[in-house]
Parts: C-alpha cells; sequence; structure tokens
C-alpha cells in the first residue's frame, strides 16, 4: 500500500522531540524506514520561527527530493510580512509549485476568520488550494461558517478524541478534511467512514510530534474496504494535489 | 520499507504476529463522560483485541470513577464472562473511605483481580495522603500489583510522588501509568533504580497539545502537555531497559493498532519489541495468565 503524509514536518525546534529529522535528507530516510512514499511536509521555522523565513528555506530543502512536497505558511496580508495581496500571494505560490497553505493561528497569533483573510480565503476557493491548519474546533468551526467552498483540512486534533465537536461540522461541512495523525480513538476511522464515507479522511503522521508508525499502522490495519483504505492512505490527498488549479 | 523488524511486517501484513501476542496492562470498560468511544460496546471492544492479537487486557471501568462499588462489580462480571481475555484491577476511592475497608476485607474473595488501580488526578487526592494507606499496606502484605495515573507536575500523582511510596512499599509492584507524562526523566530514573516500579505506556507514543482542545484536557485538573514523543520509546528503553516496560493503551479510548505502530516503528529490537508486548507482563502476571 502507498501512503502519502499530509502532515509532517523537519528542522530543529526550541524543545525537540527525542528522535527528529533536522534537514530534509533525514526526512527522506525516517519516511524510506517507515515505508511513506510521499509527503507534504512543511519546515520548522514557518512554525516556531516565521514564515518569512520558513517559506524560503522548504524551498531549498525540497530541490531534488521528489517525494517531498513543500508547502507555506500564511500570515494576514495586512502586515504585508509575507506580500501585499492575495494576487501577488498566488502568483509566488505558482512560481515555486506551492500547491497547500498552513495556517497556525495560535503560533502566529491572528484570527483565523473572515476578517484577516477573506481576499486568500476566497482565492483559494476559486483555485481549489487546501488550507491545513492546525487550530482547535472552535477556530475551525467559525472558518467553516464564513467559507463554504474552502478545502479545510485539520490536523492533530487530539490527543482526546474530539468527534463529539468535529462530527456535527463533518456532517454540515462537505469541504472539512480532518487527518489521522491524532486520531487515536480506537474503532474512529471505522465508524467515521461508515458514517460519513472515506473521501474527507487522509494518512497523517503528525511526525515529529508522533511517530510516523502510529498512523501508518492504524490506516493500514483499519477494518474498512480496500478501496477506502488505499484512498485514505494515499489518493484522496493526492486528488486534493493534483485539483489545484494554479 | 527499511524497517528491518520481522514484527513490524507481520502487523502490517497480518495485524497481529502470532509470535508476539500483546498484553494490555491499562484497559477500561464501558462509556465516558468526555469521550465519544465507539469500543465502549464490549463486542467491538472484543473485536478490536482480536484482530491485535491481544492475549488479556487489565480493566478498570470508567464507572468505577464515580461509583467505584458498581463499576467494581461490572468488572468481576465481565472477567468471568470472558475468562482468561479480561483481568481487573479494584479500583480505590480514597474519598470513600467508608468503602475502602469493606473493600479489603473482601478483596480476597474476588476472582481475576491483579491489584488495585488509583486514579489520583480524578479524584483529586494525593496518593501520598492517608487515605491511601490501608490500601498500600494490604497490598504490600499481599504482593499485588497497583496501576497508578502518573503525569509530570501533577500535585496528586507525579512521579516524584510515586518514588516515595514505591520505596516504603517494597512488596508492590508499582505500574506508573502513561509513564509521568512529560517528565520523563524521573520516571526511567524510578524505573531503573527501584525494582518494584515499572513505566506503562498508554498515551506516551501521543503528542499531548492541551492548548489544541476546547476547554484544554477536560479533567479535574489541567493536564501538562508535551508537544513532541517521537523518539520516546528509544528514550525509556535506553535509559530504563525494556525489561522494565509494560504495554497499554486505555482501550476504549485508544486503537492498540496505534500504539503498537508507535513500537513497531521505533528505533529498537525485536527482541525488546517482545519483552514490551508481552514478556515483562507475563513475568508479572503468571499466576494469572
Amino acid at each position: 500500500m502507498k501512503f502519502f503524509d499530509c502532515n509532517c514536518y523537519f528542522g530543529h525546534v526550541g524543545l525537540p522531540a527525542f528522535r527528529y529529522a533536522s534537514n530534509s535528507d533525514e526526512l527522506v530516510n525516517e519516511l524510506d524506514f517507515c515505508g511513506t512514499d510521499k509527503a507534504l511536509v512543511y519546515h520548522s521555522s514557518m512554525r516556531f520561527d516565521s514564515p518569512i523565513v520558513g517559506n524560503k528555506v522548504i524551498l531549498e530543502e525540497v530541490k531534488n527530493k521528489p517525494n517531498l512536497i513543500p508547502t507555506w505558511a500564511v500570515l494576514p496580508f495586512q502586515t504585508n510580512e509575507l506580500a501585499r495581496t492575495g494576487d501577488e500571494f498566488l502568483e509566488e505560490m505558482k512560481r515555486n509549485n506551492i500547491k497547500a497553505l498552513r495556517a497556525f493561528p495560535d503560533e502566529h497569533r491572528y484570527f483565523l476568520n473572515e476578517l484577516t483573510f477573506g481576499e486568500l480565503f476566497e482565492l483559494m476557493e476559486d483555485k481549489s488550494i487546501p488550507l491545513l491548519i492546525r487550530s482547535n474546533w472552535e477556530a475551525a468551526s467559525n472558518l467553516l461558517k464564513s467559507f463554504k467552498k474552502l478545502i479545510i483540512v485539520v490536523t492533530s486534533h487530539g490527543p482526546h478524541p474530539q468527534d463529539r465537536y468535529f462530527r456535527p461540522l463533518l456532517e454540515k461541512y462537505e469541504n472539512l478534511y480532518i487527518d489521522t495523525s491524532s486520531y487515536l480513538l480506537d474503532r474512529g476511522i471505522e465508524s467515521l467512514v461508515e458514517i460519513f464515507g472515506y473521501k474527507r479522511i487522509l494518512f497523517g503522521s503528525g511526525y515529529p510530534e508522533n511517530y510516523i508508525g502510529s498512523s501508518l499502522l492504524r490506516v493500514a490495519q483499519a477494518e474498512i474496504d480496500e478501496d477506502a483504505k488505499k484512498a485514505i492512505a494515499y489518493d484522496n490527498l493526492d486528488s486534493l494535489i493534483r485539483g489545484v488549479k494554479l | 520499507m527499511n524497517n528491518p523488524s520481522i514484527l513490524a511486517k507481520e502487523f502490517m501484513n497480518n495485524g497481529f504476529s502470532l509470535n508476539c501476542p500483546i498484553i494490555d496492562v491499562h484497559g477500561h470498560l464501558g462509556p465516558y463522560v468526555g469521550i465519544y468511544m465507539p469500543s465502549s460496546n464490549i463486542n467491538l471492544m472484543i473485536r478490536t483485541l482480536k484482530r491485535c492479537n491481544v492475549r488479556c487486557i487489565i480493566c478498570v471501568p470508567h464507572a468505577t470513577i464515580i461509583d467505584p462499588q458498581g463499576g467494581n462489580e461490572l468488572m468481576q462480571k465481565t472477567i468471568d464472562k470472558y475468562k482468561g481475555m479480561f483481568l481487573g484491577y479494584w479500583m480505590i476511592n480514597p474519598n470513600r473511605r467508608d468503602l475502602i475497608e469493606k473493600d479489603l476485607q473482601n478483596f480476597e474473595k474476588t476472582r481475576g483481580f491483579v491489584g488495585f488501580k488509583f486514579l489520583a488526578d480524578y479524584h483529586t487526592y494525593p496518593i501520598t495522603g492517608k487515605n491511601y494507606i490501608p490500601a498500600l499496606e494490604y497490598a504490600n502484605e499481599k504482593k499485588l500489583m497497583i496501576l497508578i495515573h502518573t503525569w509530570g507536575g501533577s500535585q496528586f500523582d507525579s512521579p516524584k510522588m510515586l518514588g516515595s511510596i514505591a520505596e516504603k512499599y517494597t512488596n508492590i509492584n508499582f505500574v506508573m501509568g502513561h509513564s509521568g507524562f512529560g517528565d520523563w526523566e524521573t520516571s526511567v530514573k524510578l524505573a531503573k533504580e527501584l525494582p518494584n516500579v515499572y513505566l506503562e505506556l498508554t498515551a506516551v507514543w501521543a503528542s499531548h497539545d492541551f492548548s489544541m482542545q476546547v476547554k484544554g484536557s477536560g479533567s479535574p485538573v489541567p493536564f501538562l502537555s508535551f508537544l513532541h514523543v517521537n523518539g520516546i520509546i528509544e528514550y525509556i528503553v535506553e535509559r530504563a531497559g525494556s525489561k522494565k516496560i509494560l504495554f497499554g493503551t486505555d482501550l476504549p479510548w485508544y486503537s492498540p493498532h496505534y500504539a503498537a505502530g508507535a513500537i513497531l516503528f521505533s528505533h529498537i529490537s525485536d527482541e525488546e519489541r517482545h519483552d514490551i508486548f508481552h514478556r515483562n507482563a507475563e513475568r508479572l502476571l503468571s499466576k494469572f495468565l
């Protein structure tokens, strides 16, 4: 089975994991160790330093590594740190072959809402660019209310299972996706697939916050149809990336 | 996949290894106040156990947190109904001193209970407090096992507090639930230095960032977060030794495959994995298995 990881990063952090990939070579080695075929990655500096730094570092790091697909982090245009307008930002994305964006509203201290990101998110809706967010369900819920077509992937929503928060959102908003990195719940994937189908679940490891092997074995041994399993492991994310119209 | 582990290949291909059964020393039963759990249905829980070749799980029902009497009775019925698959911990609620004396008088009449469970963070009573002493003295006399929920920085069950009672009650095998999550240094030191202290892995293999969760940990006292756990298995094995580590999942909370995946894809040997998955528990629980 092939695996495409939507949620992993490399690079140094202040309080690092006991083991982690400090650069893209080490990440490729760890992916090979686990049998992950491809990963949608970010660099630690995009999250823990600044996207001003990290969005450049990631491009250098993934050169000549075709199985590492880079992403960028967003900041409000009003501070003029990354770009002045959405069009300008998307032009830069196109030039650098960036197919997905990430938001870290807690680390970067902004409101993840229409007021702050209306212009960009409307353009992303139009171009089918996925937004991967790392935030709690309250913020995700507010965003979903405003943007009905924006592809929103909520990652690292754990560790305690939070189905009572997010299942109503999955029911109401077809543009909501979740990753498996922190979905530890026993029989959770099986139950989600039965009720909501398999198309909005993406394999994510959360590495190096979590072990790649945890989510990997969980998905590989989920008690669901083989087609559903393959889709979660690889095809769902692959389709999202292929569907970007930049 | 470059991982040379035979066990990892078997689990990836089949979901289990016939040569490496699992003994889960940290389980629960039934639904829970703050979390939806499909496997609170015991038939689904048993299905999970079989899919992962879990030979036996030692549980304490969630119901015991508020009603130790009713919950412990449920555990007894489950042990009796599913002989061999379920063993139990008898929950001690330090806030119900009226029950503890009776519990201890009747403990020998129970079947399949390996010892006690202390859930001090949830009962907001310190494991070093006087209300726990009768149970500790009894367990020490009878050489029982006690599973204690331990969490770094807790005022009720920190690793340091566990150390102080483990040094005193040397006949008890103390299982440090969650390995004192976050205070890894103290926990591995205790497990290395004290022969009666074991590290239990439930949730250890998962990043905990409670700031991501609406209303935090949802427990009576806020739990310490710890963001990056990749490599924790290697850290514990290297410092405490694989013979002092036990496998656990909190099932029906967490998937045994998710938990096992961390161990199977950590950079340790298959021999060390055998110790963690079943050998250490087989040694400690020989009279029950």
